[in-house]
């Protein structure tokens, strides 16, 4: 539990245009836990989880995984290094005219040929295992409904059991439910925590509402304009910390 | 220079010059001989062209507006620009006497002229290609129709062919694809490449491929394909550059590489609109496939030109018959499709 998965350090991201997104931000990630990070739009959250599976490059500093830097991986580096790492989205980024099964193998493509995906030639494991996922997420019964057929919820833990697919040893959520209605909202939230209390798999999670974070973070870090202004047990987040991370006058809001 | 001040530079020479140089016509009145002094007319156009961008950028510097400006102006500019109505505008008076003058010089140039459509003699032409035209000879009519199969097939190969060569240049030729610097490079040469080819239109191609594989529906067919080729590749690749980043992020997160990327999250996005742009494209084929046989392409066109030298109006009634009875139904069908698809 102690072991760390994960160490940041001063990572650092600048885009073309200039913004510096991250700057210098260095935490540590520990095997099994369920990290928040909050932070107001555009502090760097998203930025943040986009440079750790290397959707955006970072322009500094290390990212340690598996004892080995991959802040600077190049090519097949990287592609190996996010097949470890699943992800989910705000918009959950499933391919809309494809089936629900279709869209959770596409969790194996990292790891198979690529001629064989093409054709799509999943094997029987495969689709087992794609099975296996989608009825975790309870959601095993829609397996061949097109993915644009169902509710945001649902979309998003076909997302969830597409990641898995992976076997990723780490699940980055972006804003999971941010698109979703305050009651769908749980129900996904929920489905996160079994991931990481059943399967023992990492999580790192962008949130907005503190309300979530009490409920299911382990540790919560904080963003704001690209650093880290906070980093403890969500707990611990009392009114003052509160009006730090969002600045003065802001006001919690509560979901139930 | 920005980008933009060259633009509005350009744009403004272009229609300040266009005025001067018909300012410069009318008041000097040229002869026969002057209109063919290639190099001396190009220094004068020339002189004018700069004179003007110079112009261009002496009225934007004292704060008068040309069209130029107004047109390619950045949006922060926009953003504080006094709120006047139309007719104080220096811009749009431009506009106003561009637009009249090309008018004008366009009818002067064509010679165009109402009374030659309502005179004697033109009465007399339009009644007899009409009775002629509207009396078909319909003996003509198998040999019309077997050459109509001919144009049809001529077009649906030549599709045929592009699609595949189309579908893979049009990724290359997508700019959110092509982001890596090297291949940013290949980008841009496809690009030229197939802006080339499109801008050699289909009956040129015709002619050149009717001298190198011999006259016949087989150069018609190649010369269509070449444009298609060409059309599609552009058309699909505008559509490959609207898709949604979403499920491409979507997809690379699972380590996932380029051609599967491709693979599973552009194409299902793109392939109904690729099948739409086909159908369409087949449907411009068919009718490009009428001029095409003007040129040596084979098809109906042949026959056409055939009967228009002869001026045999009865037979070529006949033959506009069938083009357009052919060109109505595939116009009708293609529409059903695309819309079914969208």
């Amino acid at each position: 539990m102690n072991e760390n998965i994960l160490s940041i350090k001063n990572l650092e991201k600048q885009y073309p245009n200039g913004v510096k997104a991250l700057k210098g931000v260095s935490f540590d990630v520990k095997q099994g836990e369920f990290l928040v990070i909050i932070g107001l739009s555009g502090s760097g959250k998203s930025t943040l989880l986009r440079c750790l599976n290397r959707l955006h490059d970072p322009t500094g500093g290390e990212i340690i995984f598996n004892s080995k830097n991959v802040a600077q991986s190049q090519g097949s580096e990287i592609k190996e290094l996010r097949t470890h790492i699943g992800m989910i989205f705000q918009h959950f980024n499933l391919i809309p005219r494809h089936t629900v099964l279709s869209n959770v193998l596409m969790g194996r493509l990292g790891q198979m040929g690529t001629w064989r995906s093409i054709f799509g030639l999943f094997s029987k494991e495969d689709k087992e295992q794609a099975m296996k996922y989608l009825k975790l997420v309870g959601i095993d019964g829609k397996a061949k409904i097109r993915a644009d057929q169902l509710s945001g919820g649902q979309q998003q833990r076909v997302a969830i059991a597409r990641a898995l697919t992976q076997n990723p040893k780490i699940l980055l959520a972006d804003e999971p439910v941010a698109s979703l209605d305050p009651a769908t909202c749980h129900v996904v939230m929920d489905y996160l925590k079994k991931v990481n209390q059943e399967l023992g798999i990492t999580i790192i999670c962008n949130l907005h509402f503190l309300s979530l974070v009490r409920q299911y973070a382990t540790r919560v870090i904080a963003l704001k304009a690209g650093e880290l202004v906070y980093e403890g047990h969500p707990k611990e987040i009392d009114d003052a910390w509160f009006e730090k991370i969002y600045g003065e006058g802001a006001k919690e809001v509560h979901i139930n | 220079m920005n980008s933009f001040t060259l633009r509005r530079s350009i744009f403004d020479g272009l229609t300040f010059g266009f005025l001067i140089c018909i300012l410069l016509i009318v008041v000097a009145n040229p002869t026969d001989e002057e209109w063919l002094n290639l190099s001396k007319n190009s220094l004068i156009v020339l002189a004018s062209f700069l004179f003007s961008m110079i112009l261009s950028e002496i009225l934007n510097r004292k704060s008068i507006k040309t069209l130029g400006e107004a047109l390619f102006e950045p949006d922060y500019k926009k953003v504080v620009a006094p709120e006047m109505p139309w007719y104080m505008t220096f811009s749009k008076w431009q506009l106003i006497i561009l637009l009249i003058t090309l008018f004008v010089v366009g009818v002067k140039v064509t010679d165009f002229s109402l009374l030659k459509l309502l005179d004697e003699d033109g009465y007399n032409g339009v009644k007899r290609i009409f009775t002629e035209l509207l009396n078909p000879n319909f003996q003509l009519l198998p040999h019309a129709v077997l050459r109509m199969f001919e144009t049809i097939f001529m077009a649906f190969l030549a599709t045929a062919f592009a699609i595949p060569i189309a579908f893979v240049l049009s990724f290359m030729a997508a700019k959110n694809i092509m982001k890596h610097p090297l291949a940013f490079t290949v980008y841009l040469l496809i690009r030229t490449l197939l802006n080339v080819i499109r801008s050699v239109e289909a009956f040129m191609w015709a002619i050149i491929f009717s001298v190198w594989v011999g006259i016949g529906a087989g150069a018609g067919m190649l010369a269509l394909m070449v444009h298609s080729i060409a059309s599609l590749a552009k058309q699909y690749s505008e559509i490959v550059e609207t898709v949604s980043e979403g499920p491409i992020e979507g997809i690379q997160a699972t380590g996932a590489s380029k051609l599967q990327m491709i693979w599973y999250a552009i194409v299902p996005q793109v392939v109904l609109p690729y099948i739409s742009f086909t159908v369409y494209r087949w449907d411009i084929n068919v009718r490009m496939a009428t001029i095409v046989g003007f040129v040596g392409g084979g098809g109906i066109g042949k026959l056409l030109i055939a009967y228009q030298g002869q001026a045999m109006w009865r037979e070529m009634g006949c033959i506009f018959f069938v083009i357009a009875i052919v060109v109505w139904l595939l116009d009708q069908g293609s529409a059903y499709i695309r819309e079914a698809l969208k």
